[in-house]
């Protein structure tokens, strides 16, 4: 079932060949498959089991055609194009297969499809229309087999509405290679299950119901809520993170009911999707959603109104330039914004003087540092090099990327330092700067090196060997945004420059009284800056605090005025991939009732403080413009990740991150909460040996600054480095940064209580 | 009965001497052909014997062995050979006597097969429920070993030959090659797509070549008396000697070797000792569940690859299943239909959906609740379901059950007229 | 006047068409108090109905919505839970809404339900004095549970349904002084009195009662 999928790529065939489809004269590239030659001249040939990115597998055998000289009638998914080759796609014969295959497989599917999710948009009804006949001969009771079978935490999968066209079997063996899927059993009992028999559990779980030609794979968030007529949809880019993946939102009533990946996306998406982008989608309609300006008085939330709240951010503003000048004020944010709010929020402080500006909020120090190479040169890269936190962690299909290019280019994957790739393909581990000068090798071919944006102990030394590549090896350097526009954001003039603080020296400024008013644009520092006790001494110590955000989040509760704003799905604009290039962004519901966008805010503050704002149509230029305009080397880094031990037999501290750990948006959707991570603790085997641990074990996690962070999973893991451990980032119930900002931690097992 | 039909050249001192035991087999003139293959001839040699001799599949294809060979990439670093002694054909039972009577000359042909094409890992798939011919298997290559004839430096010559017993799980699916090597490489027992063909991506993704049990023991012998030897028997196209397995309504079941060539009257009446006294003829399977049923007016077809073909049917494994009057021919295409639709992997769709129809209307039928349109339907389905299969086991549903449903439509429609099955030799 | 003379004759056959129905019985009836019998498929008002066991006939299927050509039914499924079983299979309507104003009565949704869940019955009416009350919700069209399982499509009684006291013929008359239900055992609309006092005339010649 591992079949290579044939490269149908024109460019690296020069040679074609001709033949016939139904009398039309095809010229095609040499080792095209049959079923693709035919949709050059818009022939249709169905299919089920057959699928462009997962290549034939012969197994449904509804792609019948005739070719002239073949005994048999073929199937077209698996032959290859042969120069002559006279094809007949609709006679007589072709028919009568195509029927014959139609009554096999409407014999046992239940006649469901009222009920059924797929209904509408479902192949098996659409061919069945064509070439099924009205009623059936069989006259015996159909197979019975369970319905809604509880596959994992987001699939629900009906046995008998299962053709056993194994798409999503071959998208966990080909795309993912987690294989976590298989058949089980035989014959006409055949069904689908984990290989494990524990719940399907995958980064991409969601891809499977897209696959499935019947309605047999469903999603639970959107199992019976809609069906596909009622919905409007919207094509856009995802901002749940850096990668951008283009994708369909379908919305009906005002409600975003599920988001689609788009087959055409070949450049971003690969047409993939992760079940972060793919399930986020319920915050928006959260009951919780804040919908009126929120002020603080006496230590209590009261609702004002729009022109009042907006009138007392211009006044604090003022008030604060008057008193003290532009360094008392303040602005952190804009990975999340668009790039034209972002570029707005940068515009507006930079023309009141005020430098302290930053969209860092986490542990990156810089992310508009990679090169402009995309995802395909990622996916033809020889030699691919992860740098701290994998694209697992931060950019989902980006790591699908890499899989492919090292299962189907034989691409090699060296990660370096604490982390591990964790891509479902071999890799080769190095801590050493020896080890990596030997990964690399004397001969790398392409490079694709892929950083995190976070500097660390050791980490010049580290990657020393990429200073003595072959001089005209191809390097491609991607830096991964812990935020979806943090590229976008830096790049549009969200990072300080000359005297201007970042976020910690903001924090630590406003801790010692020399910040007046701080404006948080749609960023959650509390979870997420390093060290959560400084800003939150930060916070409580600056004198006025704007904070938007779609809901009360953990920064939030710290501010005396609280701004709702729309969520991406409500706004039209544009952000920036990791790869800096510029992504539309298209609105697809109205924002509740009295909620604006960021960008709307910033103009109604400059209109408030007499700044002049680009005009919209010279912003689009301009955004373009310095998104494309690499950035001067040479930052500070913000932050330095310790790799030294920490003393006294205590554990450092590595932080992962994981797709659906953070708050607001994560944390207040109701319907992925079976996703959210249980945090772990990640520990070698040998310091579980030495603590007494096992793999499941709870524990708390002591830190050196008195905080303890309450029941944790052990995860025995021999990548991780001895003597450390390493912990979920952004975990609400179990924050990180409350440790501080380089903890050495104890683990205490939590005693069974009978 | 003419005893001089039947010719053992593979089941020669079967019964007699005690062959598992390798000093008796090498009196015999065990593996002094492995040894002349592999320190006196090229691999080419070897393959030209082969080729020479016209040896044709025993296993169900009857595809030339040489030119199967042939097929390999000239310039694969790595090829393996794979035995397949995965015999599940209903009605064949050669394979499993050759594996628990004669397993060193089975051991011998797979590596005078493995030399031909240049392997130096060879494997034995033997069926999960050959349990005793495992074990004597097992042992077999354990004393094939002591000796130096397989492992590192065989019989000195530097050359390393090294051989695995693979115990399947009982599938019958698992006797397709690429369902074998699937179920080899310890994967689920699915026929792969093809192309491409074992000879160029097989086990492991190397070029392999499966042959069946009878072919490879027959190469020991091919050797031995020069390739015209045996292509002089027979008929031209397809020659040599052939053991087949009679079983059913005869007097004598059991196994047969004959040169190809014979009738089927001969190898009824004068081999397997003809049917029961005062029953008549009503039909035979001549290879296997898989093959059409050939009737009394097919008596006299030469029992070779090409004139069975020719008379509707096929030679298949060369399973011969006889049917006196006592057969009901709609339980005995039930039972047929049954395995086949259990055995199916459930992979493509006719054969999954298709067989399980029949099954359940012929199931209906027998109980009782036959309708008139019944007959029509399992004939279309079972028809339209034919050729549109990835592996040949959705076609083999087919062949048996419209032979008999034309020839005997009388006791299906009697089964639908809920009167009893007409019992004909039950009446004469 | 000669010619007049005449025309006597002509008169009196006119008359005497007049005078011939004065004595047969009057066509028109005087509504609500009398109220016609209707033709046989008469499409009024909709019902959802249940299954003999209580459950909702309705799977949320929104086939009806579809078919419906004045868009005037909203359907959102939601998933049946074992603890809370509402219809048979796995889905049932969260909601479902008809706009009986915007509803052209044609019942093309009863011919897409594939449940036979959606059916018209002859009740027609539903007079209200905010157009917001012509959305029908569940808690209106569904058949209450202990008012049995709502009438089969193919057995659409001919008249007013025996809900509403019988079926009504011309010659019957009612008392709607105390107010009736109009529509569907109580919960669409009660009759208002508006002033008037309806005295049910006695005896059987389908007269009306008089106005006081």
């Amino acid at each position: 079932m591992s079949a290579a999928v044939p490269q149908t790529d024109p460019a690296s065939h020069a040679e074609l060949v001709t033949l016939s489809i139904d009398g039309v004269e095809v010229r095609v590239p040499k080792g095209t498959l049959l079923v693709e030659a035919a949709k050059t001249i818009h022939t249709d040939i169905p299919v089920y089991c057959y699928h462009e990115k997962l290549g034939p597998a012969g197994l449904c055998r509804i792609c019948l055609v005739e070719i002239d000289g073949m005994p048999k009638l073929q199937i077209a998914c698996n032959t290859v194009v042969a120069d002559g080759m006279k094809v007949h796609t609709r006679n007589p014969r072709v028919d009568d297969g195509r029927r014959a295959i139609l009554e096999f497989f409407l014999l046992n599917h239940p006649l469901d499809c009222p009920i059924c999710d797929k209904g509408g948009e479902c192949d098996l009804q659409d061919y069945a229309m064509a070439w099924g006949s009205g009623s059936s001969r069989m006259i015996d009771p159909k197979t019975s087999k369970p319905k809604a079978v509880d596959l994992g935490p987001t699939i629900v999968l009906d046995e008998e509405r299962c053709i056993v066209c194994q798409r999503c079997v071959r998208f966990d063996q080909i795309i993912t290679r987690e294989e976590s899927l298989r058949t089980e059993d035989r014959a006409v009992q055949t069904i689908i299950a984990t290989a494990t028999g524990k719940p399907y559990v995958s980064d991409f779980t969601g891809n499977v119901t897209e696959l499935c030609p019947v309605g047999a794979l469903t999603s639970k968030t959107y199992r019976f809520r809609s069906r596909p007529w009622d919905n409007h949809r919207t094509t856009t880019s995802c901002t749940q993170c850096s990668v951008g993946c283009r994708m369909h939102v379908d919305e009906r009533g005002n409600t975003v009911l599920r988001t689609m990946s788009v087959p055409e996306d070949d450049a971003l998406s690969d047409s993939w999707l992760c079940d972060r982008g793919r399930y986020n989608v319920g915050f928006v309609n959260d009951e919780r959603r804040l919908t009126m300006p929120l002020l603080k008085q006496d230590g209590a939330w009261v609702q004002i109104d729009w022109a009042d709240a907006l009138d007392l951010w211009a006044e604090k503003i003022k008030a604060a330039l008057a008193a003290g000048g532009p360094e008392r004020i303040g602005a952190i944010g804009g990975g999340r914004l668009l790039n034209e709010e972002a570029l707005l929020a940068a515009h507006l402080h930079r023309a009141l003087g005020v430098e302290n500006l930053d969209h860092r909020i986490g542990t990156q120090t810089l992310v508009h540092h990679g090169s402009f190479a995309n995802h395909v040169d990622l996916e033809n890269a020889n030699t691919i090099i992860t740098l701290g936190r994998p694209p697992s962690q931060l950019a989902p299909v980006l790591d699908l990327r890499i899989r492919k290019a090292v299962s189907r280019n034989g691409a090699r994957l060296i990660s370096a330092g604490d982390y591990a790739a964790d891509s479902f393909v071999p890799e080769t581990h190095v801590t050493t700067p020896a080890g990596l000068k030997d990964a690399i090798g004397a001969n790398p071919g392409r490079v694709a090196m892929i950083w995190d944006g976070v500097f660390f102990e050791g980490g010049p030394e580290l990657t020393a060997a990429m200073h003595d590549l072959p001089a005209a090896t191809r390097v491609d350097r991607y830096v991964l945004p812990e935020t979806p526009n943090g590229r976008g954001a830096e790049a549009l003039g969200m990072i300080p420059r000359g005297a201007g603080l970042g976020t910690g020296a903001m924090f630590a400024a406003a801790r010692d009284g020399k910040l007046d008013v701080l404006s948080i644009l749609g960023a959650n520092p509390v979870l997420r800056y390093p060290d959560r006790a400084l800003a939150e001494d930060g916070l409580r110590a600056t004198p006025f605090v704007v904070v938007t955000d779609l809901f009360l989040t953990e920064t939030a509760e710290f501010a005396n005025l609280v701004l709702p704003v729309c969520s991406a799905f409500e706004k039209s604009g544009t952000t920036t991939d990791l790869a800096g290039d510029v992504l539309p962004v298209v609105g697809s519901v109205r924002p509740p009732d009295g909620v604006l966008a960021d960008g709307d805010l910033l103009v109604e503050l400059a209109e408030r403080l007499g700044v002049t704002l680009p005009m919209p149509d010279e912003l689009e230029a301009k955004v373009r413009e310095l998104v494309k305009t690499p950035p001067a080397d040479g930052a500070v880094p913000a932050y330095v990740r310790a790799t030294a031990a920490a003393p006294g037999g205590a554990l450092r501290v590595i932080a992962d991150a994981a797709i659906f750990t953070g708050g607001g948006t994560l944390a207040f959707d109701t319907a992925i909460r079976e996703l959210h991570a249980r945090p772990h603790a990640r520990i070698n085997p040998a310091t579980a040996r030495a603590l007494a641990l096992a793999d499941g074990d709870p524990v708390n996690v002591a830190g050196d600054n008195g905080t303890t962070l309450y029941d944790l999973v052990v995860r025995v893991d021999e990548r991780v480095a001895e003597g450390a451990v390493a912990l979920l980032d952004g975990v609400v119930r179990a924050p990180l940064n409350a440790l501080g900002r380089a903890p050495a931690v104890r683990l205490e097992k939590v005693p069974v209580t009978a | 009965m003419s005893t001089t039909l039947i010719t053992p050249v593979l089941t020669k001192g079967i019964g007699e001497l005690n062959l598992r035991e390798i000093a008796v087999y090498r009196e015999q003139g065990g593996y002094e052909q492995l040894r002349r293959a592999v320190v006196e001839l090229s691999p080419k040699d070897v393959a030209d014997i082969c080729n020479g001799s016209n040896l044709r599949g025993r296993g169900g294809a009857g595809f030339p062995t040489g030119r199967k060979w042939s097929f390999l990439p000239k310039d694969a670093k790595t090829r393996y050979m794979v035995c397949n002694c995965d015999e599940a054909e209903p009605g064949t039972f050669k394979d499993h006597m050759l594996l628990e009577e004669t397993p060193h000359q089975i051991i011998e042909g797979i590596l005078i097969g493995a030399y031909a094409i240049g392997c130096d890992h060879a494997y034995i798939y033997i069926r999960g429920e050959f349990k005793r011919g495992y074990e004597i298997m097992r042992d077999a290559v354990q004393q094939a070993r002591d000796a130096g004839f397989l492992g590192e430096n065989i019989f000195g010559s530097g050359k390393k030959l090294e051989f695995t017993i693979h115990r399947g799980a009982g599938a019958y699916i698992c006797g397709e090659e690429t369902g074998l090597l699937n179920s080899l490489e310890g994967k689920r027992g699915e026929p792969r797509l093809k192309p491409p063909f074992p000879a160029i991506k097989g086990l492991y993704g190397e070029p392999t070549v499966v042959n069946n049990v009878e072919t490879l023991a027959y190469l020991p012998y091919i050797m031995r008396n020069g390739p015209e030897w045996f292509a002089k028997v027979g008929p031209e196209r397809s020659p040599g000697y052939k053991v087949v397995s009679i079983s059913g309504h005869v007097v004598k079941p059991g196994n047969y070797e004959v040169p190809l060539g014979t009738t089927i009257r001969q190898l009824i009446y004068d081999c397997a000792g003809g049917l029961r006294p005062g029953r008549t003829f009503m039909g035979v399977q001549p290879g296997g569940g898989s093959s059409a049923c050939l009737f009394e007016e097919h008596l006299d077809v030469s029992y070779d690859f090409d004139s069975v073909t020719k008379a509707g049917s096929m030679l298949g494994s060369g399973a011969m299943v006889v049917f006196d009057d006592t057969t009901d021919f709609v339980k005995a295409a039930y039972t047929l239909i049954r395995f086949f639709s259990h055995e199916s992997c459930g992979q493509c769709t006719p054969c999954r959906e298709g067989g399980h129809w029949i099954q359940k209307t012929l199931e209906r039928i027998l109980a009782g609740g036959g309708v008139d349109s019944d007959v029509d339907v399992i004939k279309s389905a079972a028809h339209q379901l034919t050729g549109l299969n990835l592996c040949a086991l959705g076609d083999s549903i087919e062949p048996f059950l419209a032979s008999v449903i034309t020839r005997y439509e009388d006791q299906f429609r009697a089964y639908i007229k809920r009167t009893p099955a007409p019992a004909v030799g039950a009446a004469s | 006047m000669r010619k007049n003379l005449f025309n006597v004759g002509a008169l009196v056959r006119g008359m005497s068409t007049t005078f011939s129905y004065m004595f047969k019985k009057k066509p028109t009836v005087e509504y609500p108090s009398v109220k016609k019998q209707h033709a046989p498929r008469f499409h009024g008002l909709h019902e959802l109905r249940r299954y003999a066991d209580g459950k909702e006939r309705c799977i949320g299927c929104e086939l009806c919505a579809i078919a419906c050509p004045a868009n005037a039914i909203t359907v959102i499924g939601a998933e049946n839970s074992p603890e809370d079983r509402r219809s048979p299979g796995e889905r049932f309507a969260a909601r479902y809404e008809i706009d009986e104003l915007r509803c052209i009565f044609c019942g093309l949704c009863e011919e897409a339900c594939p449940t036979d869940a959606i059916v018209l019955t002859p009740r027609f009416e539903m007079a209200d004095y905010r157009r917001g009350a012509f959305v029908y919700a569940k808690d209106r069209l569904l058949v209450p549970p202990e008012a049995g399982v709502g009438t089969p499509p193919d057995e659409r009684p001919n008249g007013i349904p025996a809900d509403l006291g019988g079926v009504f013929r011309a010659k019957d008359t009612v008392d709607i002084a105390e107010g009736y239900d109009a529509t569907h055992r109580g919960h669409i609309l009660k009759t208002q009195r508006r002033g008037l006092t309806l005295r049910q005339a006695k005896g059987d010649d389908g007269r009306p009662g008089e106005i006081e």
